[in-house]
């Protein structure tokens, strides 16, 4: 199901008034309803992969109270083990078997070796990076002892199809959600009007930012044979802003319908493009998949402690990987790695941590910071590029067109008024996020408005806005795929 | 919680005020340009403002001919007429059946024609409607009719183009609009007709495609069949010529023939009527009118057999 869809506008409510007026006696009942309402929402999409999370959900419950119960090391390595083989396993075969089998093929074929093997037709389940993720971090925390196994099985099962982060995040860690099912839930004003407003911007960036700019960045990527450089350029510009928009957007509706169910989920995104280096875009950019990488990968692996040469080693392993998380192509796998670039030079010169708070100025940047935001801006937009691209050759041949005089001309493609209207609505989009990035979203400071006419006549411009520039068709989320 | 839904539920409510008024403010105010989810254009490419001014002082024809612009740019009343034939054409841009059904509430009693010609263009079936809406919300006065297709067709574009109709209708702010009767190189005919200036088509490449049939639109077409059975009204289906370059794209020709033979008297003039694309039409899909002539006059021998 999506969220923007009518099938969700007409869930939601439903689930909402069961939550509160049906089972809100009972915590066993309200969890029980929070299983119920998100296996239909996955099932929604193809209820078939409902087995593999249910299955995924018994393996790391079993794993958890497994490990609970010994104190052999050995015993434990073995279970912890058999909930990432499980979990990686689920993953390797749905996401990268045919990645892999390809490549091994065109690899032995370099070698002169011929080797033969037929490539599946698998359907991705959704979602199943995020959801895998988020159990293996109950089984590793467990391993860790830093989180008490839990016995009771639909808490666990909420906590891992907990549906407004089920199929794009955030990641939670068990820490920090899993304990949320155990307490009993009171209905928060302040916090469900905080939900409804972060909704609300959420579906403003998904409906009117991203799926505007998805039509002229789909345009213009798929025909970039025949489009001049300047045209490239705008197209790699639209992506920028569609990636973005569509993410966060559902990051907020995520976050937003979980406050609508007395439950905080951590934040995901942070204004990344006003970012002044790398290192902080990344601290802005997709937290929950950073933070879980930084935990569970980057400091196993010794982190930014040790050599250079070891701190080389480790963050090219973090961006690569990271990557090729996102799919099974080449050039997320480049996409991770010139990522890892960008990064190293802070991380060599100790200046990774420069740019700890958000961007200062009351209207404006300073001239030295709107430098710096461009830089990073930039740099975000050229790695875009191998992110939207099919393959290595055509990102390399949409770098190449943008690189040479065409730059300079005029830009060509169907529909130029239209995507005029675009940009100014990405420039009121930015003006917003702007003044709002001190915030955790950028309307979240209407909280503090005290003029209700004010408050609610800026929410129905947002709701005319959406109406009046939404896309008519439904488009599902880009992080879907992954 | 009660404050909460209290809330929600004024919110609602001041919201639809401001979205009413926001529209109008939008439709008025703003260029067209900036009005992507509110299309309203009056006097448009197709003139459906004129002939469905027309339509309202026209009674007991002949034949009444209905359709998308293949029925307006290819059914000229001026042959019919020399016949001794009352018709008229009541084809406007790129109607779909919820349209053509929609036109029928509206104007079926006072036109009680004798039999009904529907140029039944796979397009129009598999299309939303959209378009063919609100070109129609636009250049006629609106009722109960465009709220029932509004809610059929379920489309926000529709939703605003209806409030901005019914907020001009209600202030008659459309009844001093003239149209122009000739513009971007076809002029409107009395009885419905859209005369192309004489062109002819050069030859593009056109994709394969499936006809695929919208479920709204075959219903909506299975409701027209049943009220024009209820009164006794003869209908024929024409799938009228087309190039044979955009005619041959469609794969599934055959299969929409079979469908539309199971519905009434049916036929499909790109197999009947063998037209030269670079001669008889003026694009991919219209005649010039040179074919319009031969396209009629084939129509009327045709009538001639269905007496005998």
């Amino acid at each position: 199901m999506l969220f923007n869809s009518l099938d969700f506008a007409v869930f939601l409510p439903i689930v909402f008034i069961l939550y509160w007026f049906v089972t809100n006696k009972n915590l066993k009942f309200q969890n029980l309803l929070i299983v119920v309402a998100s296996y239909v929402f996955y099932g929604w999409w193809d209820w078939r992969f409902l087995s593999l999370i249910f299955f995924s959900t018994i393996v790391d419950y079993s794993v958890g109270l497994g490990l609970n119960k010994t104190s052999s090391k050995r015993k434990r390595k073995l279970l912890l083990w058999t909930s990432i083989a499980v979990n990686i396993g689920f993953l390797g075969f749905f996401k990268y078997y045919n990645f892999f089998l390809e490549n091994f093929i065109a690899a032995f074929s370099l070698f002169g070796k011929e080797i033969s093997g037929s490539s599946l037709n698998i359907i991705l389940p959704v979602g199943i990076s995020f959801y895998t993720f988020q159990t293996l971090s109950y089984t590793i925390d467990v391993y860790k002892k830093k989180l008490e196994p839990t016995s009771n099985f639909i808490s666990f099962s909420a906590f891992v199809s907990f549906f407004p982060q089920l199929v794009a995040g955030p990641i939670e860690r068990a820490t920090n959600l899993l304990p949320q099912f155990y307490k009993r839930r009171v209905f928060d004003y302040t916090k469900a009007a905080d939900g409804m407003r972060q909704i609300l911007w959420g579906l403003f960036k998904k409906v009117v930012i991203a799926d505007n700019c998805a039509e002229f960045a789909d345009q213009i990527f798929n025909n970039s044979a025949d489009l001049n450089g300047s045209t490239l350029l705008l197209g790699a510009f639209f992506f920028t802003f569609q990636i973005y928009g569509d993410f966060s957007g559902y990051s907020d509706i995520a976050i937003g319908t979980a406050r609508l169910f007395g439950f905080n989920l951590m934040k995901n995104f942070a204004f990344p493009y006003f970012s002044r280096d790398i290192a902080e875009f990344w601290r802005r950019w997709h937290i929950s998949l950073s933070t879980w990488f930084r935990d569970y990968l980057y400091i196993p692996l010794g982190g930014s402690r040790g050599s250079n040469a070891m701190k080389v080693r480790n963050t090219f392993i973090i961006f690569i990987v990271s990557g090729f998380w996102h799919g099974a192509n080449w050039t997320f796998i480049v996409w991770g790695a010139l990522n890892a670039l960008y990064f190293l030079p802070l991380l060599i010169t100790k200046n990774n941590r420069n740019n700890m708070e958000v961007v200062s100025g009351k209207y404006l940047p300073g001239f030295k910071e709107f430098g710096l935001i461009t830089l990073t801006f930039s740099l975000t937009v050229f790695t875009w590029i191998f992110f939207r691209a099919e393959n290595i050759s055509h990102a390399f041949s949409y770098i190449g067109g943008i690189l040479n005089e065409s730059l300079f001309d005029i830009p060509e493609f169907e529909g130029r008024l239209k995507a005029l209207r675009t940009i100014i609505l990405i420039a009121f989009f930015v003006l917003a996020e702007w003044f709002g990035r001190k915030e955790k979203f950028a309307i979240a400071n209407l909280a503090n408005v005290n003029k209700k006419a004010i408050r609610w006549s800026v929410y129905c411009l947002i709701m005319f806005l959406i109406a009046m520039y939404m896309q008519t068709e439904e488009t599902p989320f880009i992080y879907f795929q992954f | 919680m009660k404050k909460y839904i209290r809330n929600i539920f004024l919110l609602t409510g001041s919201f639809i005020v401001f979205y009413v008024v926001g529209i109008i403010l939008f439709g008025e105010l703003t260029p067209s340009l900036f009005t992507q989810n509110l299309n309203y254009r009056i006097g448009t490419y197709g003139h459906s403002f004129t002939r469905l001014k027309e339509v309202k002082d026209v009674k007991d024809v002949d034949i009444l001919f209905l359709g998308s612009s293949h029925a307006y740019r290819g059914f000229d009343p001026g042959i019919y007429k020399r016949n001794g034939l009352k018709v008229f054409n009541l084809g406007t841009s790129s109607q779909t059946p919820i349209q053509t059904h929609l036109l029928l509430n509206r104007y079926l009693k006072n036109l009680n024609p004798k039999l009904i010609i529907y140029d039944v263009y796979p397009e129009t079936f598999s299309s939303d409607g959209v378009e063919s809406a609100v070109d129609i919300i636009a250049n006629d006065k609106n009722d109960m009719n465009s709220l029932k297709m509004a809610f059929n067709i379920n489309h926000i574009k529709v939703y605003n183009t209806l409030i901005y109709g019914i907020y001009r209708d209600l202030l008659n702010l459309n009844e001093n609009y003239k149209e122009p009767e000739c513009k971007r190189g076809g002029c409107y005919i009395s009885g419905g007709f859209v005369q192309e200036k004489l062109s002819f088509y050069s030859k593009k490449e056109l994709k394969e495609k499936k006809i695929e049939i919208d479920p709204k639109q075959l219903k909506a077409f299975e409701n027209i069949r049943k009220e024009l059975d209820k009164k006794r009204i003869p209908l024929i289906l024409v799938y009228s010529p087309i190039t044979s370059n955009d005619y041959q794209r469609y794969t599934n020709n055959d299969s929409f023939d079979s469908l539309m033979q199971s519905y009434s008297t049916y036929y499909n003039f790109n197999k009947n009527l063998n037209l030269n694309d670079s001669i008889y039409f003026y694009d991919s899909n219209h005649l010039n009118q040179l074919g319009v002539n031969i396209y009629n006059k084939e129509i009327l021998s045709r009538l001639e057999l269905i007496k005998d």
